[in-house]
């Protein structure tokens, strides 16, 4: 019994702080790969260092935290007195079950209804984008009020109700005898109550989410938005930080909270009969008591805490300096896609603080831009529907571009502002969803690539559709994890176009599908990546330029290589205006300026997908970077990129044939 | 001696529940004055009316002529000392004494000097480090009252400070408060349910119930004159007995009539007669002036209490000779035994022993007691 009680606590451990130990490992790691382990390094912890934005947006969070949790507990703990002077019971249920719903209700009703509530308002009063830090602290403070409260209550139930009816007696006026004896008494219940919203309000994303303005990034929102690529091993350094951060927090709170219990023990005792004479007697005889003196250590424990917490706090702030206050300030808000700009890490430029810099040397001026991100086109859509924030510049892929056109949502660029359009190749200019050119100026754009492993794959049968289908391969064959993609792979294969509303099309599909699930290892996204680099998995179909960070990080028996069947999938991600925004001079301004030469090869390079930039495609400078091999795979030989591309790539499907997909894929995972 | 507090008409009400109903009491400068009730009856009230916790609905409470209604606690020459004693637990014995003059910004030497003396007067010293969770109850009890006296009141209000002691140890503090009010000179305002304690501590007693005065007197007073049937019960033990007045100094008990010291009452009127359980001889069944039954005997120590079915009803009697249970006895009253009350509100509702209780706590309104929590 003893044994198997012991190892069901090492169970238990293992399931708690297992995940724990790896995150922490593999922040340490010498290479960028979950599966290789190239020794001991503190790389990471250096590139996070380095990378302002994410510096930026976890000062973003302690201030949020910060402040909302030094807001809550003012007023959570007023809240907290005033129901504990409530007598009736009624009254006290009533109030109990209604700091108990934010507690209990789920965070995403709590996210959406709040934005509800603040983008309301906001049209009520006329506000073009009403979602910024106030929303955002207000909802915080809503949702870490009622811990507070309950973490306040009891200490004040506990208290002796003549406390301060006595301070008041010995001559102190109601607000005075607060603060100097039931402010001492509750400080345990107020500290705990701080302690917890600071780590709640760190620690929440949903709601952060939908209340989020746009420019404002929250840590756990910046990482969400990075999940586009893959997570860098940085935030396994910074998830790795904060993890020790709130242990050190819990840490100092449960010590403060042990002695506070060892104090209320020996409170009872002392209130137990006493022994009548042994009163009386004077002075030494009592018995001496290990509380003696306790009291005070408590409390200045707390102060400790607590000035810990803000000297940290400080630290931090003044490693990352705020934004440079100018009343002359303009604002740009850009929302991109997640890891998507170069951004000052690894010897890259910092193309964000470079634009502003520029921008103040040939116009005088101080710009100030939001930089925020996404993760999925859609998160991008629904944001900007909502009418809760206003964005100047904006970069959805081709199908989401043709969908905001139609809905009136993009406004047409002033050409006259952007003369370095020209750097554009005339073949990415055209493209189906937006073939006059009017809306849309192409950032990067990516093919759909067959990603293998020579030692696995013969040289013969690396070609065309059919690899995925070889049955020689059983077991080594990884599939996408989402409709659209893996329909796909089928369609091009039977030479389907992928845009068709036929359904007897889409039920070929579907058996040629079929015919592939058994030799299938695993339906995936980004598990991708560490399947192939491990050598688990020896063919896959992926977006081309993930290819370089596959094989960079791929142990040393796999050999990825790389080509494109034909027909296969294009995407163009393109830069485009928003109809909500609000200087739209200077966004075009900032579109012009990453069609420079210099900031397009960074991004080109940050990003490794491949450029529409002539410039870029012809640089030295980026030939030399990225390899000749790279620069093969990135940018094949193509004779009309423009029909290619509007044969093949998807577009947006109508809501009947979306309905039939998802029936299709459904009975595909299913069967 | 001077008037220090007047008390005119004051009433209070919680609710529905009214706690004071018409209250007027004059305490005077020095003396120790004791609201003794059940609980529930008020006196609590009272005491948070003089403290400033409470303001009442109706009257005026007058301090050293002038009204003070409207005067906040804190700013009352005033202080009180705690049921539970309510010290402060951050802050250790020397800080707790030294808590008001702090308030009144003192200088440190001052406050230090001060501090000495009250930790002398309460036999303290040693103390000043100690946190108040290592003391025990009685020690803490006398740091409520060394920090209440430091300040220097005109009056200070004990709110039943010895209800959380031991027999032996309240017995004690009772010398020691007795002492200490004799000491200092102040006006001491003293609530309690005990009447012993009253009795033993106080120069003046005001007997409480249900939110008004029953009586006002010195203890020998209370005791030996009490006014009603209720303040006859509530003070010591007693038989109240129905009677009749057929003319000054003659009462009639049973049928029988009996020489008694009181008067003026109208000739026939009904009245109640008390008679205390040791004023009562017993004698020899043929030589008594009324005889009864021995119902049951209890020894109590010193004495033994015994029970007599006297024409069915219950007497209680205290005697040093032993009787046995079931003996018929003599019972004999001099004068001096027999104390004549007008009939109140409160006759027949005390003062028979026929089911024996002297659980008076269970006399007063559960609601009445619990408003008296709540405050």
């Amino acid at each position: 019994m003893k044994h198997l009680s012991r190892i069901y606590t090492a169970i238990i451990m293992i399931f708690l702080f297992a995940p724990i130990a790896v995150l922490l490992v593999f922040s340490f790691n010498g290479a960028n790969s979950l599966s290789v382990m190239s020794g001991f390094s503190l790389h990471w912890y250096r590139e996070l260092l380095r990378d302002s934005n994410t510096l930026i947006s976890l000062r973003n969070t302690l201030v949020l935290a910060l402040s909302s949790a030094f807001i809550a507990t003012v007023m959570g703990t007023g809240a907290a007195v005033g129901i504990d002077k409530l007598r009736s019971r009624t009254a006290l249920t009533v109030y109990d079950t209604v700091t108990n719903i934010p507690m209990t209700n789920p965070d995403i009703i709590t996210g959406i209804s709040l934005m509800l509530m603040f983008v309301f308002t906001g049209r009520l009063i006329g506000s073009t984008s009403s979602l910024n830090f106030a929303t955002m602290l207000i909802a915080h403070i809503t949702f870490c009020l009622p811990y507070v409260i309950l973490q306040v209550l009891p200490r004040l139930s506990q208290m002796d109700r003549a406390l301060p009816e006595a301070a008041m007696d010995l001559g102190c006026t109601p607000v005075r005898a607060f603060f100097k004896v039931v402010f001492p008494e509750i400080m345990p219940g107020v500290l705990t109550g701080l302690i917890m919203s600071f780590t709640l309000s760190v620690d929440d994303f949903v709601i952060s989410y939908f209340t989020a303005g746009n420019g404002f990034e929250t840590l756990p929102i910046r990482i969400y938005s990075m999940t586009k690529k893959t997570v860098t091993p940085k935030m396994y350094a910074l998830a790795t930080i904060i993890f020790f951060t709130i242990m050190a927090l819990l840490i100092i709170n449960n010590v403060m909270s042990d002695d506070q219990r060892a104090q209320a023990r020996e409170r009872r005792k002392a209130r137990l009969p006493m022994s009548s004479t042994a009163d009386m007697l004077t002075d030494a005889e009592t018995v001496a008591s290990p509380a003696k003196g306790r009291s005070r250590k408590l409390s200045d424990r707390g102060k400790l805490a607590v000035v810990a917490c803000l000297i940290a706090v400080c630290l931090l702030l003044i490693i990352v300096p705020p934004a440079l206050i100018d009343s002359d300030m303009q604002t740009l808000n850009v929302y991109n896609w997640g890891e998507y700009i170069a951004d000052g890490s690894e010897e890259f430029m910092d193309v964000v603080s470079e634009f502003e810099d520029w921008y103040y040397d040939n116009y005088g001026r101080r710009v100030n831009v939001n930089y925020t991100t996404y993760a999925t086109n859609e998160d991008m859509y629904a944001k900007l529907k909502s009418g809760a924030v206003s964005y100047d510049v904006i970069v959805p892929s081709d199908y989401m571009i043709a969908r905001l056109i139609e809905e009136d949502m993009l406004l047409e660029i002033d050409f006259g502002n952007i003369p370095n359009y020209e750097n554009i190749g005339e073949e990415y200019r055209y493209l189906y969803f937006d073939p006059e050119a009017r809306y849309s100026v192409p950032y990067i754009y990516n093919i759909n690539a067959i990603i293998y492993d020579a030692n696995v794959v013969d040289e013969e049968d690396a070609q065309g559709w059919d690899l995925l289908w070889n049955p020689k391969y059983a077991g080594k064959i990884l599939q996408y994890n989402n409709p659209r993609d893996a329909f796909g792979t089928a369609m091009y294969k039977l030479g389907i176009d992928a845009n068709t509303t036929d359904p007897d099309e889409w039920n070929r599909a579907l058996e040629e599908l079929l015919r592939q699930r058994p030799l299938v290892k695993a339906y995936v996204m980004d598990e991708v990546f560490n399947l192939m680099e491990s050598g688990e998995a020896a063919i896959a179909c992926y977006y081309g330029g993930d290819y370089f960070l596959m094989s960079d990080a791929a142990s040393e028996d796999v050999d990825l290589q790389l080509y494109y069947p034909d027909p296969t999938c294009y995407f163009m991600d393109s830069m485009c205006i928003p109809s909500c925004c609000q200087n739209k001079e200077l966004a075009e301004i900032f579109i012009n300026f990453l069609l420079e030469e210099d900031v397009a090869v960074q991004n080109a390079e940050y990003i490794s997908y491949s450029s529409p930039n002539v410039l870029v495609q012809e640089s030295e400078e980026y030939a030399d970077y990225m390899g000749e091999e790279a620069m093969e795979a990135l940018y094949p030989e193509i004779d009309d990129f423009t029909e290619l591309y509007n044969a093949n790539s998807f577009r947006n499907q109508d809501s009947a044939t979306m309905d039939l997909m998802n029936s299709l894929w459904e009975a595909l995972k299913i069967q | 001696m001077d008037k220090i507090i007047e008390l005119k008409g004051i009433t209070k009400s919680f609710g529905e529940t009214r706690a004071i109903d018409d209250v007027s009491l004059d305490v005077y400068d020095n003396e120790f004055l004791t609201l003794l009730g059940p609980s529930g009856c008020g006196k609590t009230t009272l005491l948070r009316i003089i403290g400033g916790f409470e303001k009442p609905d109706e009257g005026d409470v007058i301090f050293m002529g002038r009204r003070i209604n409207d005067v906040p606690a804190y700013k009352r020459n005033v202080n009180t000392v705690f049921q539970r004693y309510a010290l402060f637990p951050h802050l250790n014995i020397f800080e707790n004494i030294a808590f008001p003059l702090r308030e009144k910004k003192l200088p440190e030497s001052e406050i230090r000097e001060r501090v000495d003396e009250m930790l002398g007067m309460v036999v303290l010293r040693g103390f000043e480090k100690r946190s108040v969770s290592s003391l025990s109850g009685g020690q803490q009890q006398r740091v409520a009252i060394a920090r209440a006296l430091i300040a220097q009141p005109r009056v200070l209000l004990l709110d039943e400070p010895l209800a959380a002691l031991d027999l032996k140890l309240r017995k004690d503090m009772q010398g020691e408060l007795k002492r200490i009010q004799k000491a200092t000179g102040i006006t001491f305002i003293f609530v309690t349910h005990d009447q012993e304690e009253a009795l033993s501590m106080s120069d003046t007693v005001v007997v409480m119930s249900s939110g008004q005065i029953q009586q006002i007197g010195r203890p020998i007073d209370i005791y030996n004159e009490p006014k009603n049937a209720f303040v006859a019960d509530f003070i010591g033990e007693s038989n109240i007995i129905d009677g009749r007045m057929p003319k000054d100094f003659v009462c009639t008990i049973n049928g029988r009539d009996f020489e008694c010291l009181d008067g003026g009452f109208a000739p026939g009127e009904a009245v109640d007669v008390v008679i205390r359980p040791e004023d009562v001889d017993i004698v020899d069944p043929a030589a008594g002036q009324l005889t009864g039954v021995v119902s049951s005997v209890t020894f109590m120590g010193v004495h033994y209490e015994i029970i007599v079915d006297v024409a069915g009803f219950m007497w209680m009697i205290q005697t040093t000779d032993y009787v046995a249970e079931g003996q018929t006895i003599g019972i004999c009253l001099e004068p001096d035994a027999i104390h004549v009350m007008k009939k109140s509100e409160f006759s027949g509702m005390f003062g028979d022993y026929s089911c024996f209780s002297d659980e008076y706590e269970e006399i007063s309104d559960p609601e009445l007691a619990a408003a008296a929590e709540e405050e």
